[in-house]
């Protein structure tokens, strides 16, 4: 459970978080939407404690791993698909043998025999969503933190991603930022946040 | 404890090891660092046309163009990242410390490799014969291990800065001064075979330590 | 407070100008030193100050903390700018040049460096949190040199700074009024600076 006791956030004069008490349970997909601007994003920020509140706690469980797929964090575009799915899982203490790295190229749909050696700044950005999605699954964290995962896809990819978000949830605590409906359709519980 | 030491460890080599690879593929930062200071050097060098230039100034030389060079070279040690919007998820899957200590490593490997380069052109140049080798190399590397740890955070530093240019320089050269001025001094000695006061080096050799310190308590405030 | 200091400072610097013999040979402008050394100390102190409050904010993350050091700071490069200007124009009067790397002389330069180097950081971040997070962090890793400075500086370069005249070694060619006044002026200016300090920041 990740719990936001009495969160405010604001950036310059606008308050974008005011009081914000609540407890986000594992086990569920939790879908986090509202207009542009109303901070999804920064939800997910403060959730995974990448960005502290201007005052009130975060608290996440103890010993939980986070692990993301956002727009705002790439991956290594000079580094090989391999290079990056093994650079991100060594930071996690988690070797990667040539069959996991296979198995985790088909269940995002990338075919780690042509692609694997390619360097990812060569790559269409479907293929990057996905590349970003496998090295999510090779570190098998606690937390995802999920922000506009499909967007980018096509319907194979969306396919493959969202039976992966169905398979992984129990036991994990999964917060999507979206407004897509179909992304939206997932997710077991929405947050919408006011703007 | 000694698992996550162990665990630090690794991801700090798992950083060097992938910031190696980078540069090798995208050499301009490193082929810009070495060619600023071969500019530098030359530049020195033709202007003071063969005459004889006194070990003091040499010695004085020798560092200003390790500092810009060097200033060149890992100003966008953390840059670089945040443009490319990798910062973000290194942040994420490393440790605070491991970031700082793998960048702070890799900083001072390309530092040695700047040296290693110039130093042999800078010493035929001026047609200099270095009488304490080992004094040389030892306050050469003391003087980098301080640069390493003051650049490295100092490149944290202006990463969030709007305006850059010139600014890395500005904030590194006071902090790293406590060295410089020493460091000088030793090299002086290392040309000329003067006697020297050890304390210097271990003045240096103290101030890096206070660095490396500083600089990783000072992270985790960022 | 304000009409207290005014006075103390105008009874000063009347002391400077008619009670204060004038300084052996060195003539009457001379005297500037009763305005290089009060700057120069609260250049130093407002260096301190400016870590000090950094070091609050960073532990606090109050946003008042951050303003009192950038104050601070302020303050401290239009002191050591003060400071440095006087001191070179004692220094043409004493020894002949305005500069010649003396061993202050040349910590006070580096103070100018650091105060500019933090100001111009604070110039350059836009985003007001990480503005006050970066420049306290700046603040605390340049007051660690300051220690290493003091200490190796006068091996390296040949002092002409005036022990005889000035400091305790001097203390029999100083006239008590001398070092009197000397010491009301340091005090004086100290208060100037505090009064600054909290004016802006009521």
């Amino acid at each position: 459970m990740i719990a936001f006791d009495d969160v405010t956030l604001s950036f310059g004069r606008r308050v974008l978080f005011d009081n914000v008490t609540l407890n986000l349970r594992g086990g569920r997909v939790i879908g986090i939407t509202g207009a542009n601007g109303a901070g999804k994003s920064t939800f997910l920020k403060l959730a995974g404690k990448i960005l502290q509140p201007d005052s009130g706690s975060v608290t996440l469980p103890a010993y939980k791993t986070i692990a993301a797929v956002s727009p705002e964090m790439k991956i290594y575009d000079d580094l090989t698909a391999t290079e990056n799915l093994k650079f991100f899982s060594r930071l996690r203490g988690k070797a990667l043998t040539a069959e996991k790295l296979f198995e985790l190229g088909s269940r995002v749909g990338l075919d780690m025999k042509t692609f694997g050696d390619a360097r990812a700044g060569t790559f269409s950005t479907g293929m990057r969503q996905r590349l970003k999605f496998a090295v999510l699954l090779s570190v098998d964290a606690d937390i995802w933190l999920l922000d506009e995962p499909t967007a980018n896809l096509d319907d194979d990819g969306r396919e493959k991603i969202f039976s992966e978000v169905q398979a992984a949830k129990s036991g994990k605590i999964i917060l999507l930022a979206t407004n897509d409906k179909a992304e939206v359709e997932i997710c077991d519980e929405v947050i919408r946040l006011p703007l | 404890m000694t698992k996550s030491f162990g665990s630090r460890c690794e991801q700090i080599a798992a950083i060097v090891r992938k910031d190696f690879l980078i540069g090798l593929r995208r050499r301009a930062t490193f082929a810009a660092m070495m060619m600023f200071a071969l500019t530098a050097v030359a530049s020195l060098s033709l202007s003071t046309g063969g005459s004889f230039v006194e070990p003091k100034i040499l010695s004085a030389m020798l560092w200003v163009v390790i500092f810009f060079a060097a200033s060149a070279g890992i100003s966008g040690t953390f840059d670089d990242e945040a443009q490319a919007c990798t910062l973000p998820t290194l942040k994420l899957y490393a440790a605070a410390q491991a970031i700082l200590f793998g960048k702070m490593a890799g900083v001072l490997l390309s530092l040695i490799a700047l040296t290693t380069f110039i130093l042999p052109i800078f010493l035929i140049l001026f047609d200099v014969a270095v009488e304490n080798f080992f004094l040389l190399t030892t306050t050469l590397l003391a003087g980098l291990v301080g640069l390493s740890a003051a650049g490295t955070l100092t490149a944290a530093l202006t990463t969030s800065a709007t305006v850059k240019g010139g600014l890395f320089p500005i904030l590194l050269f006071p902090v790293t001064l406590p060295i410089f001025l020493p460091a000088i001094a030793l090299t002086e000695a290392a040309f000329t075979g003067a006697a020297f006061e050890a304390s210097a080096l271990v003045v240096i050799a103290a101030f890096d330590a206070i660095l490396i310190l500083a600089s990783s308590i000072l992270y985790d405030y960022l | 407070m304000n009409k207290i200091l005014i006075l103390l400072t105008l009874a000063i610097i009347a002391a400077i100008i008619f009670l204060v013999p004038p300084i052996k040979g060195l003539g009457d402008l001379a005297k500037i030193i009763f305005f290089h050394v009060p700057t120069a100390w609260v250049s130093v102190i407002a260096f301190f100050a400016s870590a000090f409050f950094a070091a609050k904010f960073l532990r606090t993350r109050d946003f008042s903390f951050d303003v009192l050091s950038a104050r601070a700071a302020s303050l401290g490069f239009v002191f050591v700018l003060l400071s440095t200007i006087s001191g070179a124009i004692f220094s043409k009067l004493t020894w002949g040049a305005y500069w010649n790397w003396d061993p202050r002389q040349t910590t006070i330069f580096v103070l100018i460096l650091i105060y500019g180097a933090y100001l111009t950081l604070r110039a350059a971040v836009s985003d007001e949190k990480v503005r006050a997070k970066v420049s306290a962090v700046y603040s605390l890793l340049s007051v660690l040199t300051v220690p290493f400075l003091v200490f190796i500086l006068p091996r390296m370069y040949f002092s002409l700074h005036p022990s005889p005249v000035l400091n305790s070694a001097g203390r029999v060619d100083m006239d008590s009024t001398v070092l009197i006044v000397l010491i009301a002026a340091v005090v004086d200016a100290t208060l100037i600076f505090i009064q600054l300090m909290r004016r802006d920041s009521s």
